[in-house]
């Protein structure tokens, strides 16, 4: 590997105007590449369903269905692998690509929360629970592994990582305005009352169940160590959820804009580069959007429009600035609001599928068309609607715990229009949620007609009730 | 650009062996569903069978089936553009979809079959006088200290090496000599077996509709692998019948077509013949299964009902199946099972008042594991518990 070259790649992404965190670059066999793939980062916490993912990916490698170019960690100093079997016109490429995402972790306002310690904190959170493995067994650590993971998308990133408990019961005064908007007139009247604060846990529907679990289940103190360690590395891991499209979009983009800028490719690397570069945007499957995909060709489509608006002096600011500012501000939900055009939309022949019965997928009711998936929408807003729907709330449904009742923990399902909860699954993670409480889990939730139901998970199993 | 020694930080290896772990432990808890699985009963020579492992997911609060998503490509609106269980293929997008991907497990069938067998046993199984054959088998049951490397008993000889360090005051392993290793020695034994014939009995008439007949192979199917691994040697013999029975190879058993009516009558006939003359009952343990739809020819029934309690004097047991189900949907778990009575041939047999005439009905393809469960219950005769049982295997 000449380091030449390297050093030219990455001063080019400086000279572009990326700011990145330092990297440093790890060149790794296949075997590895998939572990630290499977695990998302290179020394974590031992969990099963990591090695059902890294088997997976290894066979995958194997037999050429899918490489993995390169891995790149989200922390200050960046580490990226890349593959022992690269090229080297692909290691400048994926160089390229890893600036990209850097400067993306350090910049985009999603990841301004994250830990950029984490390579380092999971190798602590790894030796913990090895550690509780060692003593409490590894059937009792992974299953509650296994609850936990079964909720850790349920967080709440507004309130964040570290929170402080809720306040204890006490009464306060507090000011009020015995008018509304007096104030604008200059008739200001204070009142004082007296508020109880603390009276009831959660004093509001609670999102953040972990969390929550952690201050209040009757569980012993390693327990909660567990949990808040798997909490800690959801919270680390959702903006890289809620950013996909856009960060992938902004590293490739990136790659293609250095690599072309780069002078001293020779012709035949220049052309290996090309053959790489359209694999990574290759569309994809007919039922799924690459996000690579996608992402680029909106960034290329945002900067050319916005250029022509720049010279027609419609817009303050380039291209180029436009794209800038998209990275530092934007999540893959508002890009894709935002920036995705129906010109763009009938351009990469883009459409939302779904069942075409009638009646809904759900409930006993079965016709021909149940099995099939048709074309329902090219529009832009249905489009996009398909695109951002599993994308919110870390994919998974809104449901937060709403009150404590005489020792049983009710939780709510916020009705959304993404249907009904898949029945089995919910039985299971109520279970879990059991084991954990210890007390009964009642879920308010809707079935697929969109009545009320409420699901009481206890020591006897599951009720479903009104 | 640094290059890390990685081997020392593997962590994947022993995490994948322990999901290994628990794949196996769930296809244990789901044999109930796997029994009538597809791909296993037509695995036919193949070591290695895929199961599509829909309960090793991780459970966590979910959207039932959206079965929506974005897509790319020509088609007009309202094409279809594919069936369900077709949207992952050759997608390598990775898990922006909770719960999409099916997991396919890999296992021999051998392992398979005695996970699903291990409990089952042929019932009241009896030593009959005559015609014991004495088999030869071999365990190790002792040790000493010459032998083949390939017999070394690992945990005996470390302990013959930390016991003769521990006598010099210095209790570790380490420092092998020739006088710790130990070595397993075999020695044969003879065992006795009892003699079972075993009738396997399909009815093939029109009635029995191919997902019937699936059903009935599925048993039949198990049964056999049951036979084979638990037991040296049985007499099988494999009659189809419709408004006739014949004794058919065992392959083309497994791959009989069907039409005509039904007369049971006439399985029952032949099996009852081929008992007298073949397998006479002070001799051999006899066993009769047989499945059909009970779709029986009215006036049947009481022959039938004739056949099988003179039958039942000559075999050991007679195993009655039906398969009740009233259409695919129902058949395939779905919520409500049909329920229908059960077929005037039963409600004729029914009435035999014996204990080893056993009846169990299959409304869906879970139940075909209860059937085994029913007819090969282990309930030991009086005093007589000889596990294996000879004969030369023959068909038809």
């Amino acid at each position: 590997m000449e380091s030449l070259r390297f050093l030219e790649i990455r001063e080019l992404a400086q000279r572009s105007g990326l700011d990145f965190f330092d990297v440093i670059f790890e060149v790794v066999p296949q075997d590895i590449m998939s572990e630290i793939a499977a695990y998302g980062l290179p020394t974590r916490a031992r969990h099963w369903s990591y090695g059902k993912v890294y088997i997976r990916q290894r066979v995958h490698g194997q037999m050429g269905l899918s490489k993995i170019y390169e891995i790149v960690l989200n922390n200050d100093p960046g580490y990226a692998f890349l593959l022992d079997t690269n090229s080297e016109v692909a290691n400048l490429l994926v160089a390229a690509h890893v600036y990209g995402h850097s400067d993306f972790f350090k910049q985009n306002v999603y990841f301004s929360p994250t830990n950029r310690n984490m390579v380092n904190v999971a190798v602590e959170h790894a030796l913990r629970i090895d550690e509780y493995i060692d003593r409490y067994g590894l059937d009792r650590v992974e299953r509650l592994m296994d609850i936990a993971f079964a909720i850790d998308r349920h967080i709440d990133v507004h309130k964040g990582l570290v929170r402080k408990p809720y306040p204890t019961r006490q009464v306060v005064e507090r000011e009020r305005r015995t008018q509304t908007y007096a104030d604008i007139f200059g008739e200001e009247d204070f009142a004082l009352t007296k508020v109880v604060v603390g009276d009831t846990i959660p004093p509001h529907p609670e999102k953040d169940l972990l969390w929550f679990l952690v201050q209040y289940a009757p569980i012993e103190p390693w327990e909660r160590d567990v949990l808040e360690i798997i909490r800690e590395e959801s919270y680390y891991f959702h903006p890289q959820f809620e950013t996909k499209i856009l960060n992938e979009g902004w590293a490739t983009y990136w790659h293609a804009e250095i690599l072309h800028q780069y002078a001293k490719l020779s012709p035949s690397e220049t052309i290996d580069f090309g053959v790489l570069h359209a694999g990574v945007v290759n569309p994809g499957h007919p039922m799924s959007v690459n996000p690579y995909y996608l992402g680029y060709r909106m960034l290329v489509d945002v900067e050319r429009r916005t250029d022509q608006l720049y010279k027609a002096g419609k817009s303050a600011i380039s291209g180029r600035e436009k794209l800038f500012e998209i990275r530092t501000q934007e999540n893959d939900i508002s890009f894709l609001q935002n920036y995705l055009t129906q010109e763009l939309v009938e351009e990469l022949g883009l459409f939302a599928y779904g069942h075409a019965c009638e009646h809904g997928p759900q409930g006993q009711k079965r016709c021909q068309k149940c099995g099939e998936l048709t074309i329902q929408s090219r529009r832009l807003e249905d489009v996009v609607y398909s695109l951002v729907a599993p994308r919110y709330n870390y994919g998974a449904p809104r449901i937060v715990i709403a009150n404590v009742n005489d020792g049983s923990l009710w939780l709510e399902h916020e009705p959304t229009d993404l249907g009904p909860l898949d029945l089995k699954y919910a039985e299971k993670t109520l279970e879990y949620l059991h084991e954990l409480w210890k007390r009964p889990v009642r879920l308010k939730t809707f079935n697929g007609q969109r009545e009320t139901t409420a699901l009481t998970y206890s020591a006897s199993g599951m009720q479903i009730g009104k | 650009m640094t290059e890390v020694p990685w081997d020392l930080r593997r962590r994947a290896l022993k995490d994948s062996i322990r999901h290994d772990k628990r794949v196996k432990e769930a296809i244990r808890q789901n044999l109930k569903e796997l029994i009538a699985e597809e791909n296993i009963i037509t695995a036919e020579g193949k070591k290695l069978v895929k199961i599509p492992l829909r309960y090793l997911d991780q459970y966590r609060f979910r959207f039932g089936e959206m079965g929506s998503g974005t897509g790319q490509g020509k088609g007009h609106v309202g094409e279809v553009i594919a069936r369900d269980g077709e949207r992952n293929e050759g997608s390598e997008q990775p898990g922006d979809q909770p719960g999409e991907q099916v997991y396919e497990a890999e296992i021999a069938v051998e392992e398979l079959a005695h996970m699903m067998l291990e409990d089952l046993a042929l019932p009241w199984l009896e030593d009959k006088e005559a015609q014991q054959i004495t088999t030869h088998t071999y365990d190790f049951d002792d040790v000493r200290r010459k032998g083949s490397m390939a017999h070394l008993d690992k945990k005996r000889t470390l302990l013959e090496n930390l016991k003769r360090h521990a006598a010099h005051k210095e209790p570790k392993v380490g420092a092998f000599r020739d006088a710790d290793l130990r070595f397993k020695v075999w020695s044969a034994h003879e065992e006795y077996h009892s003699n079972a014939a075993v009738y396997l009995l399909m009815d093939r008439s029109g009635s029995m509709t191919t997902e019937k007949k699936y059903i009935a192979k599925s048993f039949f199917f198990w049964l056999v692998r049951f036979l084979r691994l638990k037991y040296q040697t049985v007499d099988m013999l494999f009659i189809a019948h419709d408004t006739e029975a014949q004794v058919v190879p065992e392959q083309d058993f497994f791959t009989i077509s069907n039409n005509g009516g039904t007369m049971c009558s006439s399985a029952y006939r032949i099996a009852l013949e081929h008992i007298q003359q073949t397998h006479p009952h002070a001799r051999w343990n006899n066993y009769v299964f047989h499945f059909s739809d009970g779709d029986n020819w009215h006036d049947d029934n009481s022959h039938c009902r004739a056949l099988v309690t003179q039958l039942l004097d000559h075999t050991t047991m007679v195993g009655y199946g039906e398969i009740r189900y009233q259409d695919e949907a129902s058949f395939y778990g779905g919520a409500h099972a049909y329920n229908s009575s059960w077929s005037t041939l039963h409600q004729e047999l029914s009435t035999i008042p014996h204990q080893r005439f056993m009846t169990v009905a299959i409304k869906q393809k879970a139940d075909v594991y209860q059937a085994l469960q029913t007819f090969l219950a282990r309930n030991e005769a009086g005093g007589v518990s000889s596990g294996l049982v000879n004969v030369a295997l023959r068909t038809g």
